[in-house]
């Protein structure tokens, strides 16, 4: 696989007192065709990573190549890379088809063709009749769209998209994924997404990175990112997540701090050491009897297609078991019950804090 | 229908404005339109008599035989003015543009200290600040003296009583009146655009021209109409600077009314003056419209 991005200990810390470390040696490969999203919440430096990729920041240490070459340096008109701004940016006293036009005719293209494309480009993204209009005369999802024909042109190499759908409403913003995930099948152009929706990321992507405080936590596929995260910021930032303190007795043995023994994953961690047990709200079962974690249910939360209940465990603490509804809607247990929650051990996690 | 009383009471707080306009401006220049009718007075003022004389005087000359004949010399003064003018509007625009583009990118609270002192000329009599050119031009001044000693000229170089003098004094003058429409147009201005138009392989200065130019064309027109207005009937810089010899308009007008005592003339060359800045707004307006706000290029 090419890689089309590489970093190799990109840095950006903004002088000031104390200075803003905004990323902190990021180590990263984005590959050829791939939808790559950067995930994280605000101020993780997923906003100032796609700036450096773009060229509107200049890196403070580190190399940051594009196939191959070193671009760290190079201003923005350099660069084979176009950007999808989060609030679109379109040139508001150019129609719809001179905005689209726009990088091509700067790329030395004549008029006539430079046109023809942006029209080609239009059709693609179902906005054939709007060339000629003013970007003030379409709704926002239609500027989306005209955003992104306008990127996509000049045919970059990489086309970063800064939380592109966040101003959207949420059914357009649902049928724009699925827009996004077509043009990118169908561009073959290596996508680099930012967004803070982890439903989004989860939705699209082909791997993630998902970032905190400037650094990147974790990389991976959709379904390694949400089953096996790597510390606990990456469990409490994707899905929900229940944790609890437990004490590892070795093997696959953990005994939490009223004696109950949990059947979990095998650790190496040695006996007697404290660790952090994480699972999903949706892997647990609530029973009324049986083997399993003690508690009662404080809370009951109606969610539609689930429910989630809030158990609090004899040993202190809470935790959330989602269960799938009734066909008759009754509840599985009331405020108050006493039940047991029962863990698959093949879906408990050890987490680093 | 809006009762009388329920139109007062909503346009209310125009009326101080509409008395002032109404005492000092629109009753004025009826009464300029109306001398420019008239005859001139033996020492000054009018004779109440009908004469479209003065507007004759501006193309023909009384031969000694009473002949009309065509005399080009104050149409040559209209033109001069014209161009020193225009001269004036793109000098102020060249000056002026570079200076608001770089108070407008400047952090917040500092655009305003830098507007401050955009107008700490205005805190000097005019007529002084003019002199001081003078100081600067003449054979014995500044620039002068300054090249003589160093030894690059040897007889003084001729730049007072010119017609650059007079549209150096003028851009001196009006460039404040270009910087601050222009300035308000780019801090309206998303610079995210111009990321925008990088990002779409724009150099600095193809985004400057396709994105920054266009998009402060309302502030860029505002300000040329503003410089060009007061140049074409300025008369301080034409007299100190032009020495009397490169008559404008202005000079003219004030000409007529003071030592040449004739007031219709005079007042006849002020609605010249006004006929060609009505006249050229109105162009100016019909463009906009037809281009939409003056924008698109």
């Amino acid at each position: 696989m090419t890689s089309a991005i590489g970093l190799n200990g990109l840095q950006k810390t903004y002088p000031g007192s104390p200075p803003v470390r905004a990323l902190r040696n990021a180590d990263l490969t984005i590959n050829d065709n791939e939808f790559f999203t950067l995930l994280g919440p605000s101020g993780c430096g997923k906003t100032t990573l796609l700036r450096l990729m773009a060229g509107f920041e200049v890196p403070t240490a580190g190399e940051l190549t594009l196939f191959g070459d070193d671009i760290a340096h190079l201003p923005p008109e350099k660069r084979p890379i176009n950007t999808v701004f989060q609030h679109y940016s379109l040139f508001p006293h150019m129609t719809v088809l001179d905005n689209v036009a726009f990088g091509l005719k700067r790329l030395g293209k004549p008029d006539g063709e430079a046109k023809k494309m942006a029209q080609e480009m239009l059709d693609l993204v179902h906005l054939s009749e709007f060339g000629a209009r003013k970007p003030d005369q379409l709704s926002g999802g239609q500027q989306q769209r005209v955003a992104l024909a306008r990127a996509l042109a000049p045919h970059p190499r990489v086309l970063l998209l800064d939380e592109p759908l966040s101003a959207l409403d949420l059914k357009l913003r649902q049928s724009m994924r699925a827009e996004l995930k077509r043009l990118q099948r169908e561009t073959g152009i290596t996508f680099v997404f930012v967004t803070h929706d982890q439903e989004e990321a989860l939705a699209m992507s082909d791997r993630i990175a998902v970032m905190s405080q400037g650094e990147i936590q974790q990389v991976g596929d959709p379904a390694t990112i949400y089953e096996f995260p790597e510390n606990r910021f990456v469990a409490e930032f994707i899905g929900d997540a229940d944790f609890f303190e437990a004490e590892a007795l070795g093997g696959s043995r953990y005994e939490l701090s009223n004696g109950e023994i949990l059947i979990g994953p095998e650790t190496k961690t040695a006996s007697g050491a404290e660790v952090t047990l994480f699972f999903r709200p949706e892997k647990a079962t609530l029973k009324h009897a049986g083997e399993g974690v003690r508690g009662r249910v404080s809370d009951i939360l109606y969610l539609g297609n689930s429910t989630d209940y809030v158990v609090e465990l004899a040993q202190g603490g809470a935790l959330t078991v989602r269960s799938e509804n009734h066909k008759d809607g009754t509840a599985i247990a009331d405020v108050g019950a006493d039940v047991v929650v029962e863990i698959d051990p093949a879906a408990v996690r050890v987490v680093t804090p | 229908m809006m009762r009388l009383g329920d139109m007062i009471r909503s346009h209310m707080a125009l009326i101080p404005a509409m008395v002032v306009i109404g005492f000092f401006m629109i009753l004025p220049i009826l009464i300029i339109l109306i001398y420019s009718f008239l005859a001139p007075g033996d020492y000054g003022g009018v004779k109440p008599e009908f004469s479209i004389d003065a507007y004759q005087r501006l193309l023909f000359q009384r031969d000694l035989f009473d002949h009309m004949v065509f005399d080009p010399a104050y149409l040559k003064i209209a033109f001069r003015s014209v161009w020193v003018a225009v001269v004036s509007v793109v000098g102020c625009l060249i000056l002026g543009f570079p200076v608001a583009y770089y108070i407008a990118c400047q952090p917040e609270e500092r655009r305003n200290i830098y507007l401050l002192l955009i107008t700490i000329p205005f805190w000097t009599n005019l007529l002084i600040r003019t002199y001081c050119w003078i100081l600067v031009l003449r054979d014995t001044g500044l620039i002068n003296g300054g090249l003589m000693r160093l030894g690059l000229i040897d007889e003084p170089l001729s730049l007072l009583y010119t017609e650059g003098a007079i549209a150096l004094g003028l851009i001196y003058t009006y460039v404040p009146f270009m910087v601050l429409p222009i300035y308000a147009a780019l801090e309206r201005l998303d610079r995210r655009l111009i990321e925008a138009a990088r990002d779409l392989y724009s150099s600095r200065w193809v985004a400057l021209r396709h994105v920054v130019i266009p998009l402060a064309m309302p502030g860029i027109v505002a300000g040329s109409i503003l410089v060009f207005i007061p140049a074409l009937g300025a008369f301080i810089a034409p007299d100190l600077l032009g020495g009397g010899k490169n008559l404008m308009l202005g000079s003219l007008v004030q000409l007529q009314f003071s030592s040449a005592r004739n007031w219709p003339f005079g007042s006849a060359l002020a609605m010249i003056i006004m006929a060609m800045v009505l006249i050229s707004l109105f162009f100016y307006a019909r463009s906009a419209r037809k281009n939409g706000g003056g924008i698109q290029h």
